[in-house]
């Protein structure tokens, strides 16, 4: 059952034959070689996945692919482009946040949903930002402390 | 083969249920599509056809009038969670479920539906005594919430029906308290749940409504404990607790899980509830 | 400090952090085939037969006909199959490989695959394992491995005694949830399977392939790619997926890749083993601790896997960081037909201190005198002798570590004010461990003989090659450190890659808190030998591991140094109990560690918040049992990895101790961090609810079981 899927991926416009019930993940990294996005659990728990749709977080491998019809796609191949990755890139790099990597790509783009939403977040609010996105190596207090330092330095960025 | 399809409109999605082949809702798909799933780069595997309903702006509405708030079945979490006009006690519930990234798919509709015992948009709901708008092509009609949910996973809806609405009539309420129990302290199924409303005069209690999650095939109010307090000045509520506690511990029926036991789910129900009315009766809310 | 210790950017942090690493699921290369994994659905059964659907073109099996080598994974015992052949024995056993193009077709084919079992009787509790049994799962006894320790005289001891203390405890298995599942890429060409992937020791794989395959070691090569995480769940375990994708290859002449769901892994792959351990303790009337009898019993699975190894360190661990003259340690890994346990972080030491440290803390109850007093009254110091009579040769600082920790975290005070603290009851509790560095017992002399490669380019670079993994913990950054810094060259001019066995000797498995000490010390050592040679146009050495002529150690009486070197720790977690719910709440983590010099600060700090935070997943939320031989939790759904908002930050402090059989004072580090932390936060329950615990994990329900049978009481 084919159907035509027609979205935005990191601004550019897509047009894809495909089965409206596969998930936006297996899209993202088979269709469209965008291999960031990683499958750590393939039930919305870890986060692995995390893409932004229309500017909000979400589970790329919960999502049927005809959820993002007409929807704007953001992944992390995207999102390293921006000036407000390179802040952030930074901060984790100071903070020393970034362990076996596999949940970084998710972690880096929680961290932007909250910022946009709020830029001046608590800890709290950054460790509730960052509740659906697993990581096993690093036990979050230094990611948390880059978003809070990214958040302190990034004036007008957000 | 597993088939899906994509209505334009609500009036379509509704002939099409109408249409006799049987279809599954998806509003946001985050039940439905770990329940079916089926492995990495493999479709899930949804028994009948499958309508996409999240996208339908009927399906969006919120509004807050006199008469009471309705709010579109396809909303999501995360967007009631935004609406500024709606009360903290709706919105406390739905910040507590699953995760950010889950709430922004994850819609009420879809969560009623889904009818599990632990969904915890429906202790709120049954406590508000919210209605479901249902409709079919031809009619509509609504229905209160706790005679939808007839079992764990069960509910009234008719294959030609799509749930459009929750409808939850004006009240006023000054006190509001919510415990969610769960496994670790975000993204965690409930164990059990308790919510509870009151509204009072002075300190007279003109409006009592609690509700219990997880404890029972379905959502629990007894409105039985509830009259037996109506009416009471703080004083005189520690002496009725024993006869309260009488109608909720024949209604509490919990089960063994992988998540917990009969007895912690029962004795912490209880203890949520002892708390709370004694807190009134305390004059601490 | 050292000028070492200073962090610098991680080498591998680019990559990383832009999501364009390539895990192993990410390549694919051309022709590329996948892989999905029958697995068996009994406990203990004979396989009567295997009814497969028709193929569609394209997709064929792999099964035990398919081995032309030994159906044997080469790992201590030898008795576990790569496939399964006539029998199965746990329930997640692999029997069979579907492999083609669409993993929506392998999907339809393993489920119309159907697999007739004649049903046996299965062993699926420790209990059942002690039992007398008709048919044991391994040769003729219920367990694969016993051993005794002993020093001293129990009789003495016994006679001494005017008050004798007798516990036991329990722990549960624990899952390593690693990001990225097991995951590897097979690939067949000219003659030759190359196996990448996501592991832990490219050696154990490559001689897992060379047995299958029957094949010499020329025609075997393994590659690391960047790993999700590790955490000893991918020690061995890897060498039996390698080994099913390399099969796939080598019959279709295609790449095959293999990745576990998760389900699939959380079921089937090696886990924590499960313990219980009974300790009895003779204190004379100086309320000094003379004798100690530890009796340990473990739930290997079905097959014995390096549950040896696990035993042995948990044996050696048993007696904690006491010096007690007279101690005797039995233990034993019993046969049942469960998952296979493996390692995991800490490899049989969070066990054993648990009990040990739950036991001192029951023992200063019963003597009315304050744990930590207890505790510090028997720690061991520089000239004692261990368990095993090995002595310690060099400054053991644990004073200094409780001192510190004491002052951290206000403990005397906190714990002077009692439980009452509002509507919750409050709770600290502190726990003094070790983690023995480097592989158990002469284990680098007699098994790995751990051989470095460090070579010498005309440009002045230089390059290391040895077998050690990154998988989080920092390799790809200490190694090249301690290179730099002893030649004094920049960083950049210090190249280190993934291991490739084709071009790195084997420096040994990336496990045992081995990789800075004992192989970044031969890479000093070659870099110190380079740097005298520095004139020569190239230079490519090799060096081979030397047992330290001060170390003592007999395998069969099992008595000497059972450690090449130790690093020691304390934590105190405080803790809230809300009375209405039972549930547990840390409101505080403080960590004092000795580990030597450590070779980067914020690598070091980042395996510390890691490490605890997994230790009290350990002791709380991570809840995993099995019944019926099934594992309930297998989904991160069901089984509770902490979040975010779970735990507060640690704060932690090192103390400064220097080794110097260490490269610039470095132990190990990386399993230290988690050992202590589930008997910190189940001292402070204790402390909190004034009952007291004998399992692991603490979930809100036990802690309900307990509070209401001591209302009773």
């Amino acid at each position: 059952m084919i159907r035509t899927i027609s979205f935005r991926i990191n601004g550019q416009e897509v047009q894809l034959q495909t089965h409206p019930l596969r998930r936006l993940l297996d899209v993202l990294r088979d269709d469209l070689e965008l291999s960031g996005s990683k499958e750590g659990c393939g039930e919305g728990e870890c986060g692995a996945c995390s893409v932004l749709l229309d500017g909000r977080l979400v589970n790329s491998c919960l999502l049927p692919v005809a959820l993002a019809e007409g929807r704007d796609v953001v992944t992390i191949e995207g999102y390293r482009q921006t000036e407000r990755f390179a802040l952030l890139r930074n901060c984790f790099e100071a903070a020393g946040s970034v362990q076996c990597g596999f949940c970084t790509p998710g972690m880096i783009m929680a961290a932007e949903a909250l910022l946009r939403e709020n830029p001046h977040p608590e800890p709290g609010d950054i460790r509730t930002a960052l509740s659906g996105n697993l990581c096993r190596c690093t036990g979050y207090s230094m990611i948390v402390q880059a978003v809070l330092l990214a958040a302190r330095e990034g004036e007008g960025l957000w | 083969m597993v088939k899906a399809c994509r209505p334009r409109s609500l009036m379509e999605a509704l002939e099409i249920r109408d249409g006799g082949e049987d279809s599954i809702l998806l509003a946001g798909g985050t039940d439905l599509m770990v329940q079916h799933r089926r492995g990495s780069g493999v479709l899930p595997d949804l028994p009948e056809k499958t309508m996409f309903i999240g996208h339908l702006s009927e399906l969006q509405e919120v509004s807050v009038e006199g008469e009471g708030i309705s709010i579109g079945a396809a909303c999501t979490l995360a967007r009631l969670l935004g609406e500024p006009n709606l009360p903290d006690y709706i919105k406390v519930p739905l910040a507590q479920m699953a995760s950010p990234a889950v709430r922004n798919v994850a819609t009420i509709g879809g969560n009623i539906c889904n009818s599990s015992p632990a969904g915890d948009t429906l202790p709120m709901l049954y406590a508000l005594e919210a209605r479901l708008l249902i409709q079919s092509r031809r009619a509509s009609h609504s229905m209160a919430v706790e005679d939808f949910i007839t079992a764990p996973g069960q509910n009234r809806l008719q294959p030609n029906e799509i749930l459009t609405q929750v409808q939850i009539p004006a009240a006023v309420f000054d006190n509001y308290y919510y415990r969610k129990i769960g496994a670790r302290k975000a993204n965690a199924v409930s164990k059990l749940s308790f919510f509870a409303l009151s509204r009072r005069e002075g300190q007279q209690i003109q409006e009592l409504r609690i509700a219990l999650g997880a404890v029972a095939p379905t959502v629990i109010r007894s409105r039985e404990g509830e009259s037996l307090l109506a009416g009471l000045n703080p004083e005189e509520i520690i002496p009725v607790l024993p006869e309260v506690w009488a109608c909720y511990q024949s209604l509490i029926r919990p089960i063994d899980d992988v998540r917990s036991s009969r007895e912690y789910r029962r004795r912490v129900a209880l203890a949520l509830l002892e708390n709370y009315l004694r807190s009134l009766g305390e004059g601490f809310l | 400090m050292e000028r070492i210790s200073r962090a610098i950017k991680r080498l591998d942090f680019d990559e990383k952090i832009d999501g364009s690493a390539r895990y192993c699921a990410d390549i694919k290369p051309e022709g590329m085939l996948y892989a999905r994994t029958l697995r068996s659905e009994k406990a203990r059964a004979r396989i009567l037969a295997v009814k497969i659907p028709p193929l569609p073109e394209g997709y064929f099996i792999v099964d035990h006909h398919d081995i032309p080598g030994k159906n044997i994974v080469p790992i201590v015992l030898e008795d576990q199959p790569f496939l399964a052949a006539e029998r199965v024995n746990y329930i997640g056993e692999p029997i069979m490989l579907v492999v083609g193009t669409d993993r929506q077709v392998l999907e339809e084919i393993l489920a119309g695959v159907q697999v007739s079992y004649e049903e046996r009787p299965p062993v699926l509790t420790l209990e059942e394992a002690v039992a007398p049994q008709q048919e044991y799962i391994y040769g003729d006894k219920p367990y694969f491995v016993e051993y005794r320790t002993s020093r001293g005289s129990l009789e003495e001891a016994r006679a001494g005694a005017s008050l004798v203390v007798e516990d036991e405890f329990r722990t549960g298995y624990q899952e390593q949830a690693y990001l990225e599942t097991q995951s590897v890429l097979a690939v067949y060409a000219e003659e030759r399977v190359t196996v990448y992937g996501s592991m832990q020791c490219p050696y154990y794989i490559k001689e897992a392939l060379v047995q299958a395959l029957g094949w010499s070691e020329e025609r075997v090569r393994v590659v690391q790619l960047p790993t999700g995480g590790g955490f000893g769940g991918k020690e061995e375990y890897p060498s039996l997926v390698a080994v099913h994708a390399a099969l796939g290859a080598v019959k279709s002449g295609r790449p095959v890749q293999l990745v576990l769901e998760r389900s699939e892994d959380m079921a089937a792959t090696s886990k924590r083993h499960p313990a219980v351990i009974r300790i009895k303790s003779y204190i004379d009337d100086k309320q000094r601790i003379i004798g100690r009898e530890i009796d340990i019993s473990i739930d290997a699975g079905a097959y014995a896997g390096l549950s040896s190894v696990v035993l042995q360190r948990m044996t050696f661990s048993a007696g904690g960081v006491y010096n007690i003259e007279n101690i005797q340690v039995h233990s034993r890994a019993y046969a049942t037909n469960q998952v296979v346990c493996g390692a995991f972080r800490g490899f049989g030491g969070p066990q054993a201190f648990f009990a040990m440290e739950m036991h001192m803390a029951n023992i200063a109850r019963k003597l009315g005198v304050d744990s930590l007093d207890l505790k510090r009254k028997h720690f061991f110091h520089r000239g004692d002798r261990s368990s095993t009579g090995g002595l310690f040769q060099h400054d053991i600082k644990l004073d200094e570590i409780v001192s510190e920790i004491e002052q951290m975290s206000a403990y005397r005070e906190k714990k002077a004010r009692g439980r009452e603290g509002g509507d919750k009851l409050r709770g600290i509790g502190c726990a003094v461990f070790f983690h023995g560095c480097g592989f158990t017992g002469a284990g680098e002399r007699d098994l790995l003989k751990s051989k470095v490669r460090l070579k010498k380019y005309p440009d002045g670079t230089v390059e290391i090659f040895v077998a050690s993994t990154e998988m989080g913990q920092g390799v790809l950054t200490t190694l090249r450190k301690i290179v730099a810094a002893e030649l004094e060259l920049p960083l950049q001019n210090v190249i280190h890659h993934y291991p490739d066995t084709d071009s790195c000797p084997d420096s040994g498995p990336t496990v045992a808190s081995r990789t800075v000490m004992i192989v970044g010390r031969l890479l000093q050592d070659c870099a110190r030998e380079i740097k005298e040679r520095w004139s020569e146009d190239e230079v490519d050495l090799l060096r081979e591991y030397v047992y330290p002529d001060n170390l003592y150690w007999d395998n069969e009486c099992l008595r000497g140094n059972a450690y090449p070197a130790y690093s020691w720790g304390a934590n105190v977690v405080e803790v809230k109990i809300d009375p209405l719910s039972f549930e547990l709440d840390v409101t505080g983590v403080w960590a004092v560690f000795d580990v030597g010099t450590p070779i980067d600060e914020k690598i070091v700090r980042g395996q510390i918040e890691g490490g605890i935070v997994q230790g009290l997943g350990y002791g709380g939320m991570e809840v995993m049992r099995a019944q019926q031989g099934r594992l309930q939790q297998t989904n991160l759904t069901t089984y509770m990895v902490p979040t975010a908002l779970d735990f507060p930050p640690v704060e932690s402090k090192l103390i400064y101790n220097p080794f110097e059989e260490g490269p610039f004072g470095a132990r190990g580090l990386g399993e230290l961090t988690l050992v202590g932390a589930a008997p910190a936060l189940a001292q402070a329950v204790e402390d909190a609810i004034g009952c007291q615990l004998q399992q692991i994990p603490i979930t809100p329900e036990y802690i309900m079981e307990l509070m209401l049978d001591d209302q009773d009481d």
